[in-house]
């Protein structure tokens, strides 16, 4: 069977993590608040941590299967960990630490890793001497030379702060893009999920709490709950176009093949912070906090710069609120929280045309191409 | 002080059994101590605080108890005395017995240093190491020994300067035969219990302080030169 499988039942003092999973076979994102065992699942497949059940396949293949006496400790399960904190080993060269783990015969060169996370400037540095960014890269390379059949991401980017963490995310890319792993990522940071993942994984008390790309999760009231409470976010992809003089950066978002936004603005959004040049792919980040609903015609005059012509695709309502997916043409949805009172007088429901605006203020552009230096040598 | 300066060949021999007596029990207790520190910082069992016990009694036992105690055990009476005896080893009154003495009470100073340097390095690391393919013991070679090393360096002089300055065990266990048990402190008791011998004893304290002064810079070296060669190298 081809993708991930994984079951695992981990017992920790009073926590139960209970797991059984079937993932495709790209990048899976695990989200869930602090404590939901995330870290948990991520150390228990690895063997760092004692599990009471686990099976692990990857396209069928067995990595470990406790039922069946399949319990290999960590240094024989072929599975990549990469920390939060990096643990590169103080006392060894970046390219020792590169070559710890690399396997023989593994296939994976250690020319192209270090070509493709750009750590040719830094092998003969030793850890304390490279920035944060740049030994979270070496990190990710050490785990990539040990040849792993399934690569868990513990957090990679959350000790970095939002500058930094541009000298690693593109990079991260171009790792799924060359590598295409099996690969699971934790992070509390949605965006950087949706910028990696092809999946998330709702993770709560220990259990699954949905599963799918955004536009499913979003259609989960359960899942909505959850993902209010611990900052949702959606993205927008496109092209940063052009700065204007008011230090705004303009991206034309990428509308599905094939059809016309129709929109008088077109698909260029204004954007308050932008870490992108000119030319870059981007995602622009929104909050559906952010995102005011109107119903066309409009005829109010508006200080605000972006608004997106669309349809209501969907209404979640929770307890608190309701998540209002609206389809403008784009490749992702967007989405928009509003009261429910909002929907009733609006008349909001599917097929009802709207229009979404929010603030260049609220929307963050990221760039996600890996800009490379020049060859400095 | 050209009395001081001068040692006698009788000195010369002393300081050379002296030597050679600490260094026998620094590398006697070096393996038994590295593995004892470890485990004692790395691992849970049972009966692990009457080890670590144990292994600190000749710390807090004055030494004449200790080589009373060792004399018990490997003396000829003792338990172990008729399986040593067919082995053809003798502890008692040999510098085997001075050796012995000197590495009992050096060994809980290695540990307890070993420990400490153990407790240091960071078991993440460690797992760090495991997830990319290394079994326990390269990883304590690889990754725990070479970050605890300083640690370790400094443990080992302790117990040599302890050995150097070994008194009551050793003159219990194995008394004080010149040119097989009279090391450098047995020597200069010696010299201070015979008429004429002040000039002796003088000179062999000397001897001892320029020695086990020596120890420490020493010591501060290696630890030195292997944090700078730490970052080149093959793997």
């Amino acid at each position: 069977m081809s993708g991930l499988e994984i079951r695992a039942l981990v017992r920790r003092g009073g926590f139960d993590l209970d797991l059984d999973l079937r993932l495709g076979r790209g990048a899976t994102g695990v989200f869930g608040p602090s404590g939901a065992g995330k870290s948990t699942l991520l150390h228990a497949i690895a063997g760092l941590l004692h599990a009471e059940q686990l099976r692990v396949a990857v396209d069928g293949e067995v990595l470990v299967d406790a039922a069946a006496g399949v319990y290999p400790p960590p240094h024989q399960r072929r599975v990549g960990l990469v920390f939060q904190d990096h643990r590169l080993f103080p006392h060894l060269s970046i390219a020792r630490n590169l070559r710890y783990g690399e396997s023989a015969g593994g296939g994976v060169d250690l020319d192209e890793v270090v070509d493709l996370l750009d750590l040719g400037e830094l092998l003969e540095r030793l850890p304390r001497d490279c920035s944060g960014g740049q030994r979270q890269r070496v990190a990710i390379g050490r785990a990539l030379l040990a040849a792993p059949r399934l690569l868990l991401l513990d957090e990679p980017l959350s000790s970095l702060d939002r500058g930094l963490k541009l000298q690693v995310l593109p990079f991260l890319r171009r790792v799924q893009e060359r590598f295409g792993l099996p690969t699971l990522m934790v992070s509390h940071d949605l965006s950087d999920l949706l910028a990696l993942t092809d999946e998330l994984l709702l993770v709560n008390g220990g259990r699954a709490a949905g599963q799918g790309d955004l536009p499913s999760i979003a259609a989960d009231q359960g899942a909505v709950e959850l993902l209010a409470g611990s900052g949702l976010s959606f993205s927008l992809p496109g092209r940063m176009a052009r700065r204007d003089g008011t230090g705004l950066g303009w991206v034309e978002l990428a509308s599905r093949a094939g059809e016309g936004l129709g929109d008088p603005g077109g698909c260029e959004v204004a954007c308050g912070e932008v870490t992108a040049e000119i030319g870059d792919e981007v995602e622009v980040i929104l909050g559906p906090a952010d995102i005011v609903l109107a119903v066309p015609p409009m005829d109010a005059r508006l200080s605000l710069t972006n608004h997106l012509l669309g349809t209501v695709e969907r209404i979640t309502r929770t307890a608190a609120r309701c998540l209002v997916q609206v389809d403008c043409g784009l490749e992702a949805s967007v989405l928009a929280e509003v009261t429910e009172r909002a929907v009733e007088r609006l008349e909001l429901a599917p097929g009802v045309p709207v229009v979404a605006l929010f603030k260049a203020q609220a929307a963050r552009a990221r760039g996600l191409g890996a800009q490379r230096p020049g060859p400095a040598r | 002080m050209s009395a001081v300066a001068v040692l006698s060949p009788a000195e010369w021999e002393t300081l050379w059994l002296s030597l050679q007596v600490s260094l026998a029990a620094t590398a006697a207790v070096a393996g038994p101590g590295v593995a004892l520190g470890w485990l004692l910082a790395r691992r849970e069992f049972p009966g692990k605080l009457l080890l670590d016990t144990l292994v600190h009694l000749p710390l807090v036992l004055t030494p004449v108890v200790v080589g009373y105690l060792l004399l018990l055990t490997f003396g000829r009476s003792g338990p172990l005395g008729p399986l040593l005896e067919a082995l053809g080893i003798e502890v008692a009154f040999t510098t085997l017995g001075a050796v012995l003495a000197a590495a009992v009470v050096a060994l809980p100073l290695v540990v307890r240093s070993v420990r400490t340097a153990v407790e240091l390095v960071d078991p993440g690391l460690e797992d760090a190491a495991a997830v990319l393919g290394a079994g326990p013991l390269r990883r304590f070679r690889t990754v725990t020994l070479p970050l605890a090393a300083p640690g370790v360096v400094a443990g080992l002089t302790l117990g040599f300067a302890r050995s150097l300055g070994e008194f009551g065990a050793t003159i219990t266990l194995a008394g004080s035969i010149a040119g097989e048990t009279r090391t450098l402190p047995l020597a200069i008791f010696q010299g201070t219990q015979v008429p004429g011998g002040d000039g002796a004893a003088l000179r062999l304290t000397v001897v001892s302080v320029l020695l086990s002064a020596a120890a420490l810079p020493a010591s501060e070296l290696v630890v030195r030169r292997r944090r700078r060669g730490a970052g080149g190298g093959q793997t």
